[in-house]
């Protein structure tokens, strides 16, 4: 059977992103736009956005330190808004486990939601998966560069975008594509759902601590439906 | 100062989250459970994101139609489930919210 080159793996991965870029973009600006607006300089802003590489660490971050908020504060609030990078990361060891040390560095760094979500979609495809890790870098790298153009505008430009246009509903629109082909059983279902609920039930609780709150329960309520179903058979 | 201390801290926070299994764990000895739990990853993490990117509006559940966001986000569900295709889903719900904005003004 064929196997597709890590070329073609590099070029398929930074296609199926390249949709998720309408609500990238978007994002990105606003990110930049807010970095200066919080009195950041355009040169932290960027600093903290190659860096870190997550719109919601640098919009915490530069919002509390807008507020003069104590560092430990700081940190700790960018650490519960990224707990969830860290349950991406226990979902992709598995597959990236074979590969040496630079590679899982770089990966690391680069890992996003929505590439996460394109990398498990690729993965779980049937056939001969050697040079997948090559269609994870296709999207990591593209979003990436998007991502820091994006937000190098947003921090030169320094105007707001009109709110008239909504765009950032364009990013929860990307989450959408991105959720509908990770719903492939009824226990996916349930954990999407349970995790919906919990999330507007939670909504109150501080430094969006509801994403983890909400996440955790629909695991939790994904695992119930998949024990039942195969203690039924 | 206090700034460039916070944008490094932050950013070795975000990076050492992300590397921590991928990096520093060995997957061959996760238990079967957790590895059946991490399945449900991504599902229920964006399910999460997205629930209140639709249904909360100003801070406060809104499933009225003075909140256009929930029935723009059904459109772009369906679009999704149709076509499978991203481009879809993100046209159709623009598109679904700028003609309910622009409706809601007019009777307004």
């Amino acid at each position: 059977m064929d196997v597709p080159s890590p070329r073609d793996e590099f070029i398929a991965g930074s296609r199926e992103i390249a949709p998720t870029l309408l609500g990238t973009i978007p994002f990105g600006l606003v990110t930049g736009i807010a970095s200066i607006g919080s009195g950041l300089t355009a040169v932290q802003a960027v600093a903290l956005s190659v860096l870190s590489f997550s719109g919601i660490a640098q919009l915490i971050t530069s919002q509390l330190l807008a507020s003069a908020s104590p560092l430990p504060v700081v940190v700790a609030a960018a650490f519960v808004v990224s707990l969830r990078l860290m349950m991406y990361s226990a979902a992709l060891a598995p597959l990236l486990a074979h590969l040496d040390r630079g590679w899982r560095v770089l990966l690391s760094y680069l890992m996003t939601d929505q590439s996460f979500a394109t990398t498990t979609r690729r993965y779980g495809e049937p056939g001969d998966a050697r040079h997948r890790h090559w269609h994870m870098l296709g999207s990591c790298a593209t979003l990436y560069v998007t991502w820091q153009a994006a937000v190098i505008v947003g921090v030169l430009a320094g105007a707001q975008v009109p709110t008239g246009w909504s765009l950032d509903f364009a990013v929860v629109l990307t989450f959408i594509a991105l959720l509908v082909p990770a719903v492939k059983t009824r226990a996916d279902l349930a954990a999407a759902i349970v995790a919906g609920a919990v999330a507007l039930i939670a909504a109150g609780l501080p430094y969006r601590l509801a994403l983890v709150v909400a996440s955790i329960a629909g695991i939790a309520a994904g695992m119930a439906i998949e024990l039942t179903h195969r203690h039924r058979r | 100062m206090t700034a460039w201390v916070a944008i490094v801290i932050v950013s070795a926070v975000t990076f050492l989250l992300r590397a921590s299994f991928i990096l520093f764990a060995d997957p061959q000895r996760f238990p079967h459970r957790f590895r059946q739990a991490l399945t449900f990853v991504a599902p229920a993490v964006l399910a999460a994101i997205v629930a209140p990117g639709l249904l909360i509006a100003d801070g406060h559940f809104d499933t009225t139609l003075a909140n256009p966001r929930w029935i723009a986000g059904a459109v772009a569900i369906v679009a999704t489930i149709l076509t499978r295709s991203a481009v879809a889903a993100i046209a159709a719900g623009m598109g679904a919210l700028w003609m309910l904005q622009w409706a809601l003004a007019r009777i307004a």
